[in-house]
C-alpha cells in the first residue's frame, strides 16, 4: 500500500495552492469557492464572529487593514505579530499561515486524511523561518511536514512534465514573477543533487503594479486631456475622493486589458459612468497597444534582470554557463517579460509549465518520494459524539432564510462553516456554540443547497449526521403546478394542410413561468391585405393530442391590415408566452421584419374565442369527420364508422349554428359552440386514436425493416449507432401509446434511410433522372443545363460524390412547391 | 459539483458583452427595440443545452458582506461596513439546469461602497 506523503502545498506570499500525486500524475485541487481557479489568496481576515481566508478576506484587506492581514509570509520567523482589532487579539505569522493551510485542506474533496504534507518555502528562508513554516503546518493539523524550496519545486514540475526524472547535471535560473512579489534563483544539479546556489528578490514587484501603471500613466493623462478635471488622480485614488469607486473599476479593467494584451496587439479600456467638473459625461475608449504596455513595464522588468545579473556576477557565471530560465508566476504570461529576459540574458526562456501551479505540482512530485513517518494510531479519525438538531423553512420567498441549530455534546474547540453549493456563499469559519443562528442568502427561483460542516481546531472534518440544507426559493409557497400542458398550434410539415401542437410548458411546470419560441414564417403577408393570416393560438391540453381537441386559451390573429410593412416568408416570429401565478396568460408575437409586437392578455375565466377562427375550425373539423368516416368505412372498420356517424349529426348542428353567428355576436353562443366543437373533436380523437396508433406503429415497423435492410447493405458505424439507440428505446416509446412519439421515432429512422440512400448510386441516378424531367420548371435554365450536363459526365465516370452535389444543386433550382403552400394555415410550423 | 463543468471562455465573454449592451441600453432611449435582440441573445444562452443553460445576474444595488463568495469586490470609500454594490463591471454567470439548480461558473466583478 502506498505510504508516501503525496500532498504538496505552495504556501505563497500572495497565493497558495494544494496538489496531490496520484498514480504517476499530479492533480491540483480547485478552490471550491472560486470557480475555475486552483489558488487561494494568502490573506486572513477576522470579522466579527468569523474567520475569513482567501478572496473574501482579500476584499477587505485594503479598507480594514486592522482586521485583515496579507503578505504575512514575509514576517515568518520574526517576533512580530499582527494586532487584530475586531477580536482584540494578536496573531503571529505562524497562526495566520496555519489558517491558510487549514483552508487549503478544505479544497481536498477526495476523503483523504491529511496528516502529512510537503510545504514549499522561498529560497531566501533561513532555518528560523523554515521552522516557523513547519510550526504553521503542525498547527494546521499535519503530523508530518517536509519543506521544499520553491525554485526546486518548480524545477521538479518541469522535469516531471518532460518525463525526465533526472535532469542532467547543469544549472538554470528559476524566474518567479507573481502578482505582488518577484524571486529569482540559480538552481544547480551536481552528482544527482539539486540545490539552490544563489537567489535575489523584491517583495514589492508584481503584476498588480503593472495594472496601476496602466491607470496612472495611460488612462488618467488621457482623461485629463479630453475632459476637465483639476485633480483627477486625487479624486480617484484618495479614499475620500469623489470618484474613488471608479479607481477600483479602472484597475479591474486595466488588469483585463493586460491579460488580453498577452494574446492580441491592442486592447481597449472603456471609461464611462461619471462626469467631469463641467458636468460633461465621461465616455471614452482608451486604446492600449502592446508596445505602449511594454514601454510601461520596461523599467520593472529591467530591474528583475539586474538582479539576475548580480547573481551571475557573484557566481562568476555568464549566460553561456546556464541551460535556460524557467518561468514561474502568473506575470510571466506577459510576452514582453519572456522576450526581454531572453533578449538581455541571451538565454532561452522556458515557459512549458503552468506558471500559477508549478510550485504546488513540484511539491506533490516531491511528496510522492517521501514516506510517511506517522504511526497508524494517529491516522484513526477522531469520533466526537455530538447531536445536532436543525430547523429552517424548506421553501421561502425571502432573499434570505434563517437557519437554526441546537448542538448537544462536547463542543469545546470545534468550529463550523456553512457554504452554498453553487459557490456563492461561505459563512466563514465560526466557533461552534450550543445554539446557532445563521441567515442564509438565497438565489431567487432556484433550489438552494447548503452544506453545514463541523471542524476540529485543525480543520479536520468532524463527521455528523446533518443532511444537506435544502431551501426552495421563489416558488413552492404560492406557485402552483400547471394542471395540463400549454401548447402552441403550428403547421405540421409532415402532414401538409394539417396542424399539430408544439409544447410550450409541460404539465406540472410551476407558475409563474415564461418562455419565448422563435419560428421562421412560412408565408409572406402583404401590408394592407386580409387574405393571409398569421395565427398565434395558445391551447391547453396534452401536446400529444390533436389541436382541435384542446381548449383555446388565447389567440392573436395578424393580417396585412395590422402590419406596418410587408413581411416575408423566412423572417422570424418570436412568440413569448407568460403565465402568472394565477394563470393569467400573456402572449406576445413579435415580427422581426416589421419590428412590430402584438400582445394579448387572456384571463382563463374570460374566454377568448374569435368567431372567424371558430368558423374555420368548425369547417375543418367537419371535413375531418367526413374523411375519417370514409376511411373507416373503406377499411370495413364498422365499429369506428358507427361511432363517427353518431357524431356526424351533432357536428352538422354545430356547423349550422356557427354559420349563423355574425362576426360581432356578443352572446355566449360562441363559447357554447366552442365547447361543443371541442367535445366532438375529443371524441373523434378517441375513436380514431386506435387507428392512428395502429397506423404509426405499422409505419414504424416498416421503416425499421427498410432501415435495417439498407444499413446491412451500406450503413456506416455512426448510422448503426443512431439506429441502435432508437431501437433500444423501442419498448419505452411504444408503451406510451402516443402516436406523436412513435411518429417522431419513425422520422428519425427515415432520416437514416435518406442518409444511406443519398450515398447509393442507384438512388442518386434515380433522383437525377427525375430532376432532368423537372428541368423546364427550374428557376435558372442556364445553370440547370450546365448541371445536367455535368451530371451525365459524373454518371459516365461513376463519380457518385459529384453526382450527389449536382443533385443538391438541381434541387435548389426547383421553385418552392405547391406542397409548402398547403402547409401555411398557421403561418409557422415544425 | 463546483469545478465539474467546463464552460467555454468565449461563452462567458459573449455574455459579458450582452450584459454591457443591456446596461448601456438602460441609459438611453433608443427607438429600434434593441432590448428585444438582447433578450433573444439571453434566451439563446438560457436554453443553450438540452438540460440547461447560462444566465447572468446583475447584483447592482444588492447588499455586500464578507459571506458573499459570488463576487469579486473592490471596496471604494473609507468604510467597510454596510456595503452596497454600486457598480457592476462583470455580472455573476450561472449554469442553470432544468431542475432549478444553479452553479456559479464565473464570479461577478463589482465595486461596493458604504451606504450613507
Amino acid at each position: 500500500m502506498d505510504n508516501a506523503i503525496n500532498f504538496g502545498i505552495d504556501l505563497g506570499t500572495t497565493n497558495s495552492a494544494i496538489a496531490k500525486f496520484v498514480k504517476g500524475e499530479v492533480i491540483i485541487y480547485n478552490n471550491p469557492l472560486d470557480f475555475g481557479r486552483a489558488t487561494l489568496p494568502s490573506v486572513v481576515g477576522y470579522r466579527k464572529d468569523r474567520i475569513l481566508v482567501g478572496n473574501q478576506a482579500k476584499t477587505y484587506q485594503e479598507k480594514d487593514p486592522k482586521s485583515v492581514v496579507g503578505i504575512f509570509k514575509r514576517k515568518m520567523g520574526t517576533t512580530e505579530s499582527f494586532k487584530i482589532k475586531s477580536i482584540n487579539e494578536s496573531k503571529t505569522p505562524i497562526e495566520l499561515s496555519a489558517q491558510v493551510l487549514k483552508e487549503l485542506k478544505t479544497f481536498v474533496n477526495t476523503g483523504d486524511v491529511l496528516d502529512a504534507t510537503v510545504i514549499t518555502v522561498p529560497a531566501s528562508f533561513d532555518l528560523i523561518q523554515s521552522n516557523a513554516t513547519k510550526d504553521a503546518g503542525y498547527q494546521a493539523g499535519f503530523k508530518q511536514v517536509v519543506l521544499l524550496q520553491e525554485p526546486i519545486a518548480a524545477s521538479l514540475a518541469y522535469a516531471n512534465m518532460k518525463k525526465t526524472n533526472e535532469l542532467t547535471d547543469g544549472q538554470w535560473l528559476v524566474y518567479d514573477l507573481g502578482g505582488g512579489t518577484f524571486d529569482v534563483a540559480l538552481v544547480k544539479i551536481a552528482d544527482g543533487e539539486m540545490r539552490i546556489v544563489d537567489h535575489e528578490g523584491n517583495n514589492f514587484l508584481g503584476g498588480a503594479d503593472f495594472d496601476q501603471l496602466i491607470v496612472e500613466r495611460l488612462i488618467i493623462p488621457k482623461l485629463n486631456y479630453e475632459y476637465s478635471f483639476s485633480n483627477l488622480e486625487k479624486e480617484l485614488k484618495d479614499e475620500n475622493g469623489k470618484i474613488n469607486g471608479k479607481y477600483y473599476g479602472l484597475l479591474r479593467r486595466a488588469e483585463d486589458a493586460k491579460i488580453r494584451l498577452s494574446a492580441v496587439n491592442s486592447a481597449e479600456i472603456e471609461v464611462s459612468g461619471f462626469e467631469d467638473e463641467e458636468g460633461n459625461d465621461v465616455d471614452i475608449e482608451v486604446i492600449i497597444t502592446r508596445t505602449e504596455f511594454n514601454e510601461l513595464i520596461k523599467s520593472s522588468i529591467d530591474e528583475t534582470i539586474e538582479m539576475i545579473k548580480k547573481i551571475l556576477t557573484r557566481n562568476s557565471l555568464t549566460s553561456a554557463d546556464l541551460q535556460f530560465t524557467l518561468m514561474v508566476g502568473g506575470s510571466t504570461y506577459i510576452p514582453y517579460v519572456r522576450l526581454r529576459v531572453e533578449e538581455i540574458l541571451q538565454l532561452p526562456v522556458n515557459c512549458e509549465i503552468d506558471p500559477t501551479t508549478a510550485i504546488a505540482v513540484g511539491a506533490a512530485y516531491y511528496a510522492a518520494t517521501k514516506q510517511k513517518e506517522i504511526s497508524k494510531v494517529d491516522k484513526q479519525k477522531k469520533l466526537i459524539p455530538i447531536s445536532i438538531k436543525t430547523a429552517y423553512n424548506k421553501t421561502s420567498k425571502e432573499i434570505e432564510e434563517l437557519f437554526s441549530a441546537r448542538i448537544k455534546g462536547n463542543i469545546e474547540g470545534l468550529f463550523y462553516k456553512i457554504t452554498r453549493q453553487d459557490g456563492g456563499f461561505d459563512s466563514g469559519l465560526k466557533k461552534l456554540t450550543e445554539r446557532i443562528n445563521e441567515d442564509l442568502p438565497l438565489v431567487e427561483n432556484a433550489f438552494n443547497f447548503f452544506t453545514f460542516t463541523i471542524y476540529d481546531s485543525q480543520n479536520n472534518v468532524i463527521e455528523t449526521d446533518v443532511e444537506t440544507i435544502g431551501i426552495n426559493s421563489g416558488f413552492g409557497i404560492s406557485g402552483q403546478p400547471l394542471p395540463e400542458d400549454i401548447c402552441l398550434e403550428v403547421d405540421d410539415y409532415d402532414n401538409p394542410g394539417e396542424t399539430r401542437l408544439a409544447l410550450v410548458f409541460q404539465r406540472n411546470t410551476v407558475l409563474p413561468t415564461r418562455r419565448t419560441l422563435t419560428f421562421p414564417l412560412n408565408k409572406t403577408v402583404i401590408k394592407g391585405t386580409t387574405d393571409e393570416v398569421i395565427c398565434v393560438n395558445v391551447l391547453q391540453g396534452s401536446h400529444e393530442s390533436l389541436p382541435e381537441s384542446n381548449k383555446v386559451l388565447g389567440t392573436i390573429l395578424i393580417t396585412g391590415k395590422n402590419l406596418a410593412r410587408d413581411i416575408s416568408k423566412g423572417s422570424d416570429i418570436e412568440i413569448t408566452v407568460s403565465l402568472s401565478e394565477s394563470q393569467d396568460l400573456t402572449v406576445s408575437a413579435y415580427l422581426n421584419m416589421a419590428d412590430q409586437e402584438f400582445k394579448g392578455t387572456f384571463n382563463p375565466k374570460e374566454r377568448h374565442t374569435p368567431i372567424r377562427l371558430l368558423k374555420e375550425q368548425v369547417v375543418d373539423l367537419s371535413d375531418k369527420l367526413e374523411s375519417e368516416i370514409a376511411i373507416a368505412t373503406e377499411k370495413e372498420d364498422y365499429e369506428t364508422a358507427s361511432l363517427l356517424n353518431k357524431l356526424k349529426k351533432e357536428m352538422d348542428s354545430i356547423s349550422e349554428e356557427t354559420e349563423r353567428l355574425t362576426n360581432d355576436d356578443v352572446t355566449d353562443k360562441r363559447y357554447q359552440l366552442e365547447d361543443k366543437k371541442r367535445k366532438v373533436a375529443q371524441e373523434i380523437d378517441s375513436a380514431t386514436k386506435h387507428k392512428r396508433l395502429q397506423a404509426v406503429k405499422e409505419l414504424y415497423y416498416n421503416v425499421k425493416a427498410e432501415c435495417t435492410r439498407l444499413l446491412e447493405k451500406a450503413g456506416n458505424d455512426y448510422e448503426w449507432k443512431v439506429f441502435n439507440d432508437i431501437v433500444n428505446q423501442e419498448e419505452a416509446f411504444m408503451s406510451t401509446n402516443s402516436p406523436t412519439k412513435i411518429q417522431e421515432k419513425s422520422d428519425e429512422l427515415q432520416s437514416i434511410i435518406s442518409q444511406i440512400k443519398w450515398k447509393t448510386p442507384g438512388f442518386l441516378q434515380g433522383i437525377f433522372n427525375w430532376l432532368k424531367e423537372e428541368q423546364p420548371r427550374m428557376n435558372d435554365q442556364v445553370q440547370a443545363k450546365s448541371l445536367i450536363d455535368a451530371g451525365k459526365i459524373a454518371i459516365d465516370n461513376q463519380n457518385w460524390e459529384r453526382l450527389r452535389e449536382i443533385n443538391y444543386g438541381l434541387l435548389d433550382l426547383l421553385p418552392r412547391g405547391a406542397k409548402e403552400q398547403a402547409t401555411t394555415k398557421i403561418g409557422f410550423g415544425i | 459539483m463546483n469545478g465539474a463543468v467546463t464552460i467555454p471562455q468565449k461563452f462567458i465573454e459573449i455574455l459579458d458583452q450582452v450584459f454591457e449592451i443591456e446596461k448601456k441600453l438602460e441609459s438611453i432611449n433608443e427607438p429600434n427595440s434593441l432590448g428585444r435582440n438582447v433578450n433573444r441573445l439571453k434566451e439563446c444562452f438560457e436554453y443553450l443545452m438540452s438540460d440547461g443553460g447560462l444566465i447572468y445576474q446583475n447584483p447592482l444595488g444588492e447588499k455586500f458582506n464578507e459571506t458573499r463568495t459570488d463576487l469579486e469586490a473592490s471596496i471604494a470609500g473609507n468604510s467597510a461596513e454596510n456595503l452596497i454594490i454600486t457598480e457592476v463591471i462583470k455580472p455573476i454567470i450561472r449554469l442553470r439546469t432544468n431542475t432549478g439548480v444553479t452553479t456559479i461558473v464565473r464570479k461577478g466583478v463589482v465595486i461596493v461602497e458604504s451606504k450613507i
